[in-house]
């Protein structure tokens, strides 16, 4: 259920492209014109992460998201097993370019991060955070209103692929 | 530990090197070239002043220059106005207080006689006091100090004039990404609460220096119009004056009203004067305490009785009455930072 949850249902794949159409192909950008996309460009972070190296970790105050440009990332997350009442580190997912993760903090207020973020290989991330969206939002408020739009409606798709597996989960549990 | 998880802490540590490297250069550049910190300062509160107007016109369609040089032209031709009906009033109210200085500290010290005399005999044998002594020559020296450095003080505000403005347009235009840059040097692991930290100390500084300024502003202007229509000798100055020391709290509001009530005695005012004086004082404190405070109560940074004490004999100390008015503003900003890493250290980690 969870690999699926962290699924970039919104992206394509392509490897070679400059961070202007990162962006662009990205759902959140994909309706701003090109002066917008150039202020977005100005404002958000490139960072660099090596193999191994925390992008972000469970339970931290989380501030923005992240979208993949280049190599991989794990998503992990540490949960008490309800027998044996051990803290186990469960593998989620693996993010490729394009994906993009840790979209709730931009809305939530001082939300803490459900999972943990690790760099799988060298990779290229794009960090868009609460910050980032707020300058965007008081220097193009027509450009916030757009990534806004988009916004919610991936933490609305989220919501129903998450209503949807609760309820088929819940179909199974009755049938057995 | 691995290969790979050395060079990742190598790596964390150039950055977080350079990081507080180029932190160390602007801080000590600001420290050591002669009037850059106060420039960089004033250009600070200019920045955060003008910045809604900015961000206004750069939403409206004009680029971040042409944003920035909009309300740059305004202010400029504003203050031209200002400075060419109000000055020459200035000078010659300035030049006034300084030949009758010598009348009003002769009343200040009679009058501090007279509280001498009368505590002196309360507290005969238990505890020998001396304020005309003690206190008179220094009130006296300090009136003076502020009235003959003017031209001292304005001498050196020509460089901080030129420079001011100078730096403030750029940190309005260039300033996000000159912070991006510096900010891009933090080590992965640190940035999202350096960058969330930035934000934060931003979004609270800017409220602060607003609403400070405001009320400065207001409680300045109420004064200054109370005394014209009181006919009160040197309004401008009185006004000007109960501005700007409202920044001190506690303090500042006592402190504006004292050259008034001097001047008043020292003149032989009559007891309505003195009515009508604390009235117009009265009602500015209380738009001060009414409107302006509960408006921006939560912008603005409260400091403790005593660290506001503390931070005033600092400033005082260290630059004189200068150090008096901006003490209370850096004092504030550095209660606001540590509050915030603060904040941060306890919060944001997991």
């Amino acid at each position: 259920m969870i690999p699926q949850m962290w699924e970039n249902v919104f992206g394509g794949r392509d490897k070679k492209k400059t961070l202007r159409d990162r962006l662009l192909e990205n759902i959140l950008f994909q309706d701003l014109t090109y002066n917008e996309l150039r202020l977005v460009e100005k404002i958000v972070n490139v960072r660099q992460y090596h193999p191994g190296e925390n992008i972000f970790r469970q339970g931290e105050v989380g501030v923005g998201m992240y979208i993949v440009i280049s190599g991989t990332v794990n998503i992990y997350v540490e949960e008490m097993e309800a027998v044996s009442q051990k803290l186990v580190t469960a593998h989620i997912t693996q993010l490729k370019a394009c994906d993009f993760f840790g979209e709730l903090a931009l809305v939530e207020s001082e939300s803490r991060r459900s999972a943990s973020a690790t760099a799988h290989e060298d990779c290229q991330v794009i960090g868009f955070f609460k910050p980032d969206l707020i300058e965007i939002i008081e220097r193009s408020p027509s450009a916030g209103v757009k990534i806004l739009m988009r916004l919610g409606e991936v933490l609305g798709t989220r919501l129903r692929q998450t209503t949807n597996r609760i309820t088929e989960m819940k179909k199974e549990y009755k049938v057995r | 530990m691995t290969v790979l998880e050395k060079s990742i802490v190598k790596e964390r540590r150039v950055n977080l090197f350079f990081f507080l490297g180029s932190l160390f250069l602007v801080l000590a550049a600001l420290a050591l070239v002669k009037n850059l910190l106060i420039s960089f300062l004033l250009a600070f509160v200019i920045y955060y002043l003008l910045a809604p107007a900015v961000n206004l016109f750069e939403r409206r369609g004009l680029s971040r220059a042409w944003a920035t040089a909009v309300p740059f032209l305004f202010v400029t031709l504003t203050l031209v106005i200002l400075v060419q009906n109000f000055f020459p009033d200035l000078v010659t109210q300035v030049d006034g207080l300084k030949v009758e200085l010598p009348r009003y500290m002769e009343t200040a010290v009679q009058a501090l006689g007279r509280i001498e005399s009368k505590t002196a005999s309360l507290l005969e044998g238990i505890y020998p006091i001396n304020i005309q002594g003690q206190i008179a020559p220094k009130a006296l020296d300090f009136a003076k100090s502020v009235l003959e450095k003017s031209p001292e003080y304005i001498s050196q505000s020509l460089t901080i004039f030129f420079l001011t403005p100078f730096l403030a347009f750029f940190m309005l235009v260039d300033g996000r990404d000159f912070v991006r840059k510096i900010l891009n040097l933090v080590p992965n692991h640190y940035f999202e609460l350096a960058l969330h930290l930035n934000y934060q100390i931003g979004a609270q500084m800017g409220g602060f220096i607003r609403a400070r300024l405001l009320e400065c502003t207001l409680v300045g202007l109420v004064v200054w119009v109370g005394l014209l229509i009181l006919n009160f000798p040197y309004a401008l100055v009185l006004g000007i004056f109960a501005g700007l020391v409202v920044i001190i709290p506690y303090i500042g509001p006592f402190l504006g009203l004292a050259p008034i009530l001097l001047i008043h005695l020292s003149n032989g005012g009559s007891n309505s004067e003195l009515l009508g004086l604390l009235l117009v004082y009265g009602i500015a404190q209380l738009i001060d305490i009414a409107l302006i405070v509960p408006f921006i109560v939560a912008k603005i940074v409260n400091l403790h009785p005593v660290t506001v004490v503390l931070a005033v004999i600092v400033g005082s100390q260290t630059m004189g009455v200068l150090g008096m008015i901006i003490c209370i503003p850096i004092f504030s900003t550095l209660k606001v930072t540590v509050q915030a890493i603060y904040k941060h250290l306890t919060d944001f980690r997991a």
